[in-house]
């Protein structure tokens, strides 16, 4: 059984492993691109398609699937890659970052298989969330709703609409996990407009919380498991993680939000990945 | 002409009133299909969902005062299948939600329904702040948006129910807190996207929608007295706009105004501008908003001071018969 669970957390740390690779493998296509926040997420995503979600790669409009929502959209390079590794799309998808007339532009396309939503627009993710949360509730489907929220994100008061409206509703099939790398695009989050305390916020508007390390695929699949964790309520996990995650040079500056990626970036990037095996 | 169809409770309980109608076709709609829901922003009683509320509680989802919230959801819940009907305040389901509208709707092209009440100036005393005078040149300007102006409650009800097999998103605005004259025939089954003539005529074109369809009827009447033969097409629908109607009024007639309670920009307007510009040039004059907001007070009053009314209709139309 240890062993088993052994097994399942090595796996998902070299799927997270493959999905910054292919982060970097689509920014250096395009040139330029929001590695800070993706790299954050790699770990996340992983837990959540290799493990937690039910779905049909095969079948990416499977009416049971659970659904998943990239509220940070700018993160979208790691959503590709993630599906391209759960075999949503093909792997041809991360040449196109940024191409002309691609579905893979830095922003998810509700176009492209396995995307449930357009986003890109901050703050938005969570009302939309709801309502899928809302429409499985409708009609009796058991379907369990994901949403990824940044940090920076929180900054918009549409979200927290929607924070109450959840509570409200007892949505307990819907799950917000929020991406703390605590930087956002121009500095660091506590001197530009704090969300602490952050934990204390969800309380107070009727979430049941849950913080971990994003990165510690122990506790993220156990966290994932334990889901909901009260049935009678929405579900937030406060993911701690580091932007720029694996990558040393980019690792908690806000200066690798989004920067071009060169061959020598690139380069330099895959080396860390590799050395870190 | 001027008579309402009594005889089915609807328009009996729609009181005359857009914004009830509506709210009374999507009860209606939702007595036939599961799939459909209301989404309101504290705007039951408004919407005429009191009826919806009691029969499908569940189905009625009241986000509170929460425009951009009420959007978002309404755009999740058409990802799974269901048929979402958002409702609320004309000015502030449009401006307050404009990005969730923008992306989340139209962009992805879910099948959303907006019914936005209280368009225009019907709320006129409130002040600026709740007028909706560019919401049409918003609307429009969206791919995938359908733009629908109900011009009475029969209208209302008509094109309410025709959106739940529209594929796509669609706005529909509707009226204040008050009676809207009845203007389309009882036996007139409007069809999304085709004008209904109501008066004949071939000095001259007056193209309306909303509240002032009743005026440019008046309007018709009265110059018709003075031996003005004007045509009168309503056009309940600005997006897709029924070409075919517009260009042959502006090749038989020669002269088109149009009406609306909009800004002069952008809207109704606008549109029959852009059309007419590129396939059959034709003298025009515009009612409207002009370039300000309006001011406080009675909505007639206001309509009135800056010329959205049968008077102004008339002269504008005798200005371009010197053409």
């Amino acid at each position: 059984m240890i062993k088993n669970r052994e097994s399942i957390l090595s796996h998902l740390r070299e799927e997270a492993k493959k999905i910054r690779v292919n982060i970097w493998r689509a920014l250096h296509a395009a040139g330029s691109g929001h590695m800070g926040g993706s790299l954050s997420a790699a770990d996340i995503l992983a837990a959540l398609y290799f493990h937690y979600m039910k779905i049909q790669p095969g079948d990416p409009e499977w009416p049971d699937r659970d659904r998943f929502i990239l509220s940070k959209g700018h993160a979208n390079a790691a959503l590709g890659a993630v599906l391209v590794q759960a075999g949503f799309i093909s792997r041809d998808i991360l040449e196109q970052f940024y191409g002309f007339e691609s579905l893979f532009g830095m922003h998810p396309d509700i176009k492209l298989p396995g995307v449930e939503m357009s986003t890109g627009g901050l703050g938005h993710g969570l009302s939309i969330g709801l309502g899928v949360a809302k429409g499985a509730s409708l009609q009796k489907k058991d379907f369990r709703t994901i949403v990824l929220i940044g940090d920076g994100e929180l900054q918009e008061g549409s979200n927290w609409e929607a924070a109450m409206a959840a509570a409200h509703w007892k949505q307990a099939n819907l799950t917000c996990i929020l991406d703390y790398n605590k930087i956002q695009q121009s500095g660091d989050i506590s001197t530009m407009l704090s969300l602490e305390p952050i934990a204390e916020k969800w309380k107070s508007f009727g979430w049941e919380v849950r913080e971990i390390d994003g990165h510690n695929m122990d506790e993220l699949v156990t966290t994932l498991d334990s889901l909901p964790f009260v049935d009678h309520k929405p579900s937030i996990i406060i993911a701690h993680t580091i932007k720029g995650k694996g990558a040393s040079f980019a690792e908690g500056t806000h200066l690798w939000h989004n920067n071009v990626v060169d061959d020598h970036v690139f380069s330099k990037a895959l080396e860390e990945l590799e050395l870190s095996r | 002409m001027m008579s309402t169809n009594v005889n089915q409770k609807w328009a009996k309980d729609a009181q005359n009133q857009s914004r009830l109608s509506f709210g009374l076709a999507v009860t209606s709609l939702a007595q036939k299909d599961e799939k459909i829901v209301a989404v309101s922003s504290d705007t039951i009683d408004l919407m005429g969902l009191r009826e919806m509320m009691r029969l499908f509680p569940e189905r009625i989802l009241e986000t509170g005062i929460a425009e951009q919230n009420a959007m978002g959801i309404a755009s999740g819940l058409a990802t799974t299948g269901m048929r979402p009907y958002v409702c609320g305040y004309a000015p502030f389901i449009t401006a307050r939600s404009m990005e969730q509208l923008r992306n989340d709707v139209a962009y992805a092209n879910q099948p959303v329904v907006i019914g936005a009440a209280c368009s225009g100036i019907t709320l006129a005393v409130s002040g600026g702040t709740h007028h909706a005078i560019e919401d049409l040149a918003l609307m429009r300007s969206f791919p995938n948006m359908k733009v629908i102006v109900p011009a009475d409650a029969h209208e209302a009800w008509h094109l309410t129910r025709a959106t739940e097999t529209i594929d796509g998103p669609c706005y529909i605005r509707l009226g204040g807190r008050h009676e809207e004259k009845p203007v389309t025939p009882v036996d007139a089954k409007p069809v999304v996207g085709e004008a209904i003539q109501l008066r004949g005529g071939s000095d001259v074109t007056i193209i309306a929608c909303g509240a002032l369809v009743s005026e440019s009827l008046t309007a018709a009447d009265q110059l018709l007295a003075k031996g003005i033969k004007a045509r009168v097409l309503n056009m309940h629908t600005i997006k897709p706009l029924d070409k075919q109607s517009i260009l042959k009024a502006a090749e038989e007639t020669g002269r088109i105004v149009t009406a609306e309670e909009h800004h002069v920009t952008g809207g109704l307007g606008g549109a029959i501008a852009e059309l007419l510009a590129e396939f059959h040039p034709t003298p025009m004059r515009f009612v409207g908003m002009p370039d300000e907001f309006a001011v406080v007070g009675p909505t007639a009053q206001v309509r009135a001071k800056y010329g959205m009314c049968a008077s102004n209709i008339m002269s504008k139309c005798t200005e371009l018969l010197k053409y």
